[in-house]
């Protein structure tokens, strides 16, 4: 939904389940996306649990999770989503003079609706939402309630287990083969993906280095470096700033994505498009690693028509430096704002080679398989 | 001879590497201390341009050397040397167009006046040797003190002749000093004024809402907003906080304090935003003289954003940052590694720096560079004191600041004496 559409925004505002304060200081560009004010939300959704009564406790619980910060990643979200409707499923009965199909399916809408006032959907949660829609459409008629119900958890099932689960076990063997002796990986943020690909190599026996590259405000790297140090991998940490000065030694990067889009660009946390960029600069093969599931058939070209807004306290504080922080009482001055984007764009031109389950193909080859494979959804 | 005092406490200042903030200050300071030892320099009568040329770079030395990444000491040093030269050339020429002239005039006594032009060619010949002219093969296979040379031939002539040689002299070298000490002024007047002189051409560059991006904080580049803010233009700025020193939220703080619209942005999020920005204004903290810039941390990222979505980068740089050396492998030799308690806290990573693990050497190794190189292709404008330039044109300013016989300053091992 596009947020600068006054009449959808009140119609929406109806429909809440919580309050939620607009930011006072929006930046003029970011019109078109919401933007609250983080610190009261939290509060306010626990206070509101006991009254939630048509809220399933599961789709609650992870809802909480999502605004909370606990449960982040694309696969993770993706994963704690599904199960919660697992349960909402075994837990649903149908309504007396009410069909089962159309329901349930108004049941996971409003759910969705919830989970996105907690926080915006991202892809993978997206391309999910739509495989469970079609799946409860194509139920068969003559099964009863019991047997449809357990159609539909085996379904959750299958996707869980074949898209991602399968699907990082393919992407890690296929990535391992592009590992060498004596290489250099440099890695963004946090992704489980390459994690995985990094802690498989070292299994098999691969000398290498991991060079980590983190970024304000969220340092998810550093939870990253304290894993990888942990199975004893050598590892070099260092910001998004030194990644020119780190570049010149570095020799393959992997990065993980929350989506691939249908012209190539590759949606992922924000700073992934600066280090695929500096890469480039440096003629660094870039390897995106991404699960197909997360393949979108939206096209984008920046990273401002779409994106999501986070917490502008997070930019204006910083922690450990009080004399930066003086200025945090004037987040609410006229002037001044701060813009907390969670995700960017990187360009097709500079991703060398993207590896998902059906293989490695070209950035350009994306949008064949969001066509030919989109099919295997209905026949799963 | 020299006083120790200031020059120690430079040195200390300057190997502590945080007393002293920012090449303008650490320039003024340096420029003043070499005043200091040239007003207190005793020059003998002969040669003085030598004498106050290796006063000057035995303290250089001492400066560059306490912190050879600091470039604006090396620079002052070299403009000083470069004023000496220059003072001493042109007070040359100066004597001998009089000594030329004394000699024509005076035509009643054909004796004293064969007498006076053998004396003036001597001297001639003698003050153009006292000069110190640019290297050739001649003057290096000189490369003998010509000191002994003068006083014979002024003691040769006739007493009065010798006296007013002899007084000419004196004066001649305290003009020298003179001179010398009011061109150093100047240039201390130059380093301070030189946002002033940056900040009038922000108009011709900055037109009506347009949306500007910096890095970190530069005072250069604050008082350049500020004086197109002063002529009626409105735009925006979007300053990136420029980690690990965060010096983007102090430079937001003063322009949102002036009134500018201003949006504070994670350097990560500098890809994302800027295609929508007019035009990217950082300072610097030396250009090099290929036309390459030492800029904080994160600035060849920004760079090479800026060329891919073909908006401007413009440097602007106060001409004491303009260094004649040229870069050979900048990111390890001009660059200064920071803790890694900046980036990591030490307390939650301790487990992980444990040289007590495995083969001895810790797994983990945090890198904190504090400076990044911008290559000449990159930059497409330079704003000094002196007006906008190419950065394929920053090599002929050199010419105009520093001579050759400077760029490495050192005193010879076999000055006389």
């Amino acid at each position: 939904m596009q947020f600068d559409d006054q009449g959808r925004v009140n119609k929406s505002k109806k429909r809440a389940v919580f309050n939620q304060p607009e930011a006072k200081n929006r930046v003029e560009l970011f019109r078109h996306l919401p933007q609250y004010e983080h610190g009261s939300q939290l509060t306010d959704l626990e206070s509101k649990f006991l009254e939630l009564d048509s809220m399933h406790p599961a789709v609650y619980k992870v809802g909480v999770q999502y605004l909370a910060g606990d449960v982040t990643g694309g696969n993770a979200r993706c994963i704690a989503m599904l199960r919660a409707f697992q349960e909402v499923i075994n837990d649903y009965s149908t309504p007396p003079g009410k069909t089962l199909v159309r329901d349930l399916t108004a049941k996971i809408s409003s759910y969705v609706s919830f989970l996105i006032e907690c926080r915006p959907l991202s892809m993978s949660m997206g391309n999910a939402i739509r495989f469970q829609k079609s799946r409860i459409a194509k139920l068969p008629l003559t099964l009863s309630e019991t047997e449809a119900k357990a159609a539909l958890c085996n379904d959750i099932d299958r996707f869980i287990n074949e898209k991602i689960i399968l699907a990082d076990k393919v992407i890690v063997r296929h990535a391992a083969t592009k590992v060498r002796d004596g290489d250099v990986l440099l890695t963004y943020g946090s992704s489980c993906v390459v994690e995985m690909i990094l802690l498989y190599a070292h299994e098999l026996g691969k000398q290498f280095r991991v060079v980590v590259v983190d970024s304000r405000p969220k340092h998810e790297g550093q939870a990253l470096l304290r894993r990888l140090l942990a199975k004893g991998l050598s590892c070099t940490y260092t910001h998004i700033n030194a990644v020119s000065y780190i570049m010149h030694e570095v020799t393959r990067v992997f990065l993980g994505a929350s989506s691939v889009l249908s012209n190539g660009t590759t949606y992922s946390r924000v700073g992934t498009a600066c280090v695929a960029m500096v890469a480039h600069a440096f003629r660094v093969p870039v390897l995106i690693c991404c699960e197909a599931y997360k393949f979108h058939e939206r096209v984008q070209l920046d990273s401002i028509c779409s994106n999501e807004l986070g917490d502008s306290n997070d930019i204006a504080r910083v922690p450990g430096r009080p004399d930066v922080n003086s200025m945090d009482n004037r987040t609410n001055e006229k002037n001044l704002q701060f813009l907390n984007l969670m995700y960017d764009a990187t360009p097709s031109e500079y991703v060398s080679m993207i590896i998902t389950d059906y293989g490695m193909i070209p950035p350009t080859s994306v949008p064949v398989i969001v066509r030919e494979y989109r099919r295997e959804y209905l026949l799963i | 001879m020299t006083q120790i005092e200031p020059q120690n406490q430079l040195t200390l200042d300057l190997s502590r590497k945080h007393k002293i903030e920012g090449s303008q200050a650490t320039a003024r300071q340096t420029a003043e201390l070499l005043r200091s030892v040239i007003s207190q320099q005793r020059v003998p009568y002969t040669n003085q341009a030598g004498a106050l040329i290796d006063a000057v770079k035995a303290i250089g030395e001492q400066l560059i050397a306490a912190n050879p990444v600091e470039l604006a000491v090396g620079n002052i040093v070299r403009r000083v040397l470069h004023i000496i030269r220059e003072e001493d050339l042109s007070l040359t020429t100066a004597a001998i167009g009089g000594l030329n002239l004394s000699a024509v005039s005076d035509d009643e006594n054909d004796d004293d006046r064969d007498g006076d032009s053998t004396l003036s060619a001597a001297a001639v010949a003698a003050a153009a040797r006292s000069t110190l002219r640019p290297p050739s093969l001649q003057t290096l296979l000189e490369d003998t003190p010509v000191s002994a040379a003068v006083p014979q031939t002024s003691s040769s002539g006739g007493d009065s002749e010798g006296k007013s040689k002899s007084a000419d002299k004196s004066s001649r070298s305290r003009k020298l000093k003179h001179d010398v000490i009011e061109a150093v002024n100047e240039l201390i007047q130059d380093i301070v004024t030189c946002h002033e002189q940056i900040a009038e051409q922000a108009v011709e560059h900055i037109h009506q809402n347009e949306v500007i991006l910096t890095l970190g904080s530069s005072r250069t580049v604050l008082e350049f907003l500020f004086a197109a803010k002063e002529k009626k233009r409105s735009f925006r700025v979007f300053v990136a906080e420029g980690a690990p020193r965060y010096q983007g939220h102090l430079l937001a703080k003063e322009l949102v304090a002036r009134g500018l619209q201003t949006t504070l942005i994670t350097d990560s999020a500098v890809f994302a935003m800027i295609s929508r920005v007019n035009m990217v204004i950082v300072g610097a903290h030396a250009v090099m003289a290929n036309g390459g810039v030492i800029a904080p941390v994160g600035m060849n990222l920004v760079a090479l954003a800026a060329q891919k979505h073909a908006v401007p980068f413009v440097v602007l740089a106060g001409s004491h940052k303009l260094c004649p050396l040229y870069p050979h492998n900048p990111e390890v030799l001009l660059n200064e590694l920071r803790s890694p308690s900046e980036l990591l806290d030490f307390g939650e990573f301790s487990d992980c720096m444990d040289f007590g693990s495995g083969s001895g050497s810790p797994l983990l190794h945090v890198v904190n560079p504090a400076f990044d190189y911008v290559p000449p292709k990159l930059v497409s404008l330079f704003i000094t004191d002196a007006g906008g330039h190419n950065p394929s044109y920053m090599y002929r300013l050199i010419a105009d600041y520093y001579s050759a016989d400077d760029l490495v300053v050192q005193r010879r091992a076999t000055a006389g004496n």
